[in-house]
């Protein structure tokens, strides 16, 4: 973890409000693995926004470090319009990060909205561990649609799915999911997204594991302030931005 | 030049992390060179382990952001065995910040506390739970009462926390001092509520919370200052510091020594850049110490 003022390299639209940020950082892009977040000073000397953001980092590429993000209020907004050659300020990476492992079997990779961004890079690992990944990706409509191309790359079948069913199925990611879990034989599902769509894959009751990536607001990013806890399933507190943000879908109270 | 002294407690710089701000210490450690700091307050201790209140716990407004965590800790003896001896290899003064549901837990926790910290930081001013916290800390006979009976009991130095949500604080730092407080540390949070007019919702779950950050910092000089003319211990200032020049506002207006909160958020990295700030304003304006700045605004 690393306090540091990066140069943005790319700062681009790349679907409806949503936007693809880079920069060069040689270390984040070394110490990075799937799931971990930044926290991104938007705006130095500012009262408003005051707090850092949290930002999953999607992917990175050889020293070059992407990060997804939909615009959504003040924070996002000024950061879309951050160019070329401003310097921001990086906290990370933060947090823990996705099992990545050599599955015996199939593995699913469900994601919502925003919460698609952090799941790119893990299906690439995922498929660098000689995994076969179905994916099930959720977004609002036809336009709101990013980063396809990239999951037809890192993937073995991509399911789209639209809540008003202007391209692929209509309806949530979750509910795909669920018709293939009879066919297919998973062996562990990942998962990042809304709190309704994770609760409604808790409620699956999936007889194999399932990891998903939760959000908080969040202070610190660290594990100071104590403002992300959670409850885990023994009335135990733990903290979204340094125990997780990935847990066992089991293991926490959503 | 930065040496300061409350109650025979020597602080080699006048700048302590605020309670809560900070956990025990660890997280930060990791970033930053804990050295650097005058001074730790703990995040708030209680006897037993708590939980905290539920989520959302955190808002951000306009130039501070509300917050109801509700003192999720680990309890005394957690606290003793597992993260004092890490914080004790830092060459900073230690200061546990104590919280009580009755005057009796606050007697306890100073007794079991005080021979393994520098100083006891008495919380009589959380907002965010229900029972003890702020409401003894608005109470000024019960500061006096609760003020006096830890003080019997510590062999440490005893810091009074005062919360801002009365209509006159100096009636709170009065009697905490008469009570043999050795100094009062000043504001917590500012009650505070915000509402999502989307959802019609509260932002926080608790409804309403605690504000700090820059909107509170004019507030808290004010507070320091009308302090300063009323007693004679040392306060310690705090509420929305960002920077140097917020923190010497602080010391021209009585306090000896400050806390940051809020700032370690946004900007790790505020201990030293402060701490360096004051340096070169003391150069600059000829003065010798950080005494020498305090309570020496011209009015
Ligand atoms: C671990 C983690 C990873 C994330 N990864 C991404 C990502 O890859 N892409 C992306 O678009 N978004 C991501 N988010 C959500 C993103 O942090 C928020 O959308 C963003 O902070 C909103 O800021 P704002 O100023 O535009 O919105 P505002 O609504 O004005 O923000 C107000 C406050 O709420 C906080 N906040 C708002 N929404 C969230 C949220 N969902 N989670 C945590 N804090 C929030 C902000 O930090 C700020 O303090 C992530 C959140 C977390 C916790
Ligand atoms: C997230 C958070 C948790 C806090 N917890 C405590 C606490 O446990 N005990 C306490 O005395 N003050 C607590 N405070 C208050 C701070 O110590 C400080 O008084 C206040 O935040 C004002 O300073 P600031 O504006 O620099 O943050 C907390 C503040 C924040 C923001
Ligand atoms: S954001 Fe501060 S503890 Fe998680």
């Amino acid at each position: 973890m690393k306090l540091l003022d990066v140069e943005i390299a790319e700062n681009k639209m790349i679907a409806n409000g949503i936007y693809l940020l880079s920069f060069e950082s040689e270390y984040l892009a070394n110490a990075f693995k799937p799931g971990n977040f930044v926290n991104i000073l938007v705006e130095k000397d500012s009262i408003y926004p005051l707090l850092r953001r949290p930002f999953s980092i999607s992917f990175v590429k050889e020293n070059k470090v992407f990060i997804g993000y939909k615009v959504v209020g003040r924070g996002t907004q000024i950061l879309s319009q951050k160019k070329k050659g401003d310097t921001i300020n990086v906290l990370g990476p933060l947090g823990n990060s996705f099992l990545v492992d050599r599955f015996d079997g199939k593995v699913a990779v469900v994601g919502g909205g925003v919460g698609i961004f952090p799941l790119l890079s893990l299906c690439h690992e995922l498929k660098k561990a000689r995994n076969e990944v179905d994916v099930f990706l959720g977004f609002r409509s036809r336009s709101d649609l990013f980063f396809v191309e990239e999951f037809k790359e890192v993937s073995d079948n991509l399911f789209i799915s639209t809540d008003d069913g202007s391209i692929g199925y209509k309806g949530n990611a979750v509910e795909v999911f669920k018709t293939k879990i009879e066919e297919e034989n998973y062996k562990v599902a990942f998962s990042c997204g809304p709190k309704p769509m994770l609760s409604a894959l808790k409620s699956l009751n999936l007889t194999f594991k399932c990891y998903i990536s939760l959000e908080e607001k969040m202070a610190c990013g660290i594990g100071a302030c104590l403002c992300c806890s959670i409850k885990g399933k023994d009335g135990n507190m733990l903290h979204v931005c340094s125990d997780g943000p990935v847990f066992d879908i089991m293991e926490v109270e959503i | 030049m930065l040496e300061v002294e409350i109650s025979g407690v020597k602080l080699k710089n006048p700048i302590i992390a605020a309670s809560g701000t900070f956990g025990f210490g660890r997280e930060f450690s990791r970033l930053i060179d804990l050295n650097l700091f005058g001074g730790i307050s703990t995040k708030g201790i209680t006897l037993k382990k708590r939980a905290g209140n539920p989520q959302p716990r955190l808002c951000e407004v306009y130039g501070g952001i509300i917050n109801s965590v509700g003192l999720e800790n680990p309890g005394v003896e957690a606290f003793i065995k597992e993260e004092l001896p890490f914080l004790r290899r830092f060459d900073t003064k230690i200061i546990a910040n104590i919280n009580g549901f009755n005057k009796e837990e606050f007697i306890e926790l100073a007794k079991i506390l005080s021979p393994f910290v520098d100083m006891i930081e008495v919380n009589l001013s959380c907002p965010n739970v229900k029972e003890g916290g702020m409401i003894f800390g608005k109470d000024p006979n019960r500061v006096y009462e609760i003020t006096r009976e830890v003080k019997k009991v510590s062999s440490c130095p005893i810091i009074v926390k005062l919360t801002p949500n009365v209509t006159d604080i100096t009636e709170l730092a009065k009697a905490a001092e008469k009570a043999g407080a050795d100094a009062i540390s000043l504001i917590n949070t500012i009650s505070a509520m915000a509402i999502d007019i989307e959802t019609r919702r509260p932002l926080i779950k608790m409804v309403t919370g605690g504000l700090s950050g820059p909107a509170i910092k004019p507030i808290a000089v004010r507070m320091v200052y009308e302090c300063f003319q009323k007693v004679n211990i040392p306060i310690i200032g705090m509420g929305g510091i960002m920077n140097y020049k917020d923190a010497i506002e602080f010391f021209l207006a009585g306090a000896t020594a400050i806390q940051i909160g809020t700032v370690n958020f946004v900007n790790p990295n505020a201990v030293s850049e402060i701490k360096e700030g004051i340096e070169n304003y003391l150069k600059d304006h000829g003065f010798e110490s950080v005494k020498d700045l305090v309570g020496n605004i011209i009015i």
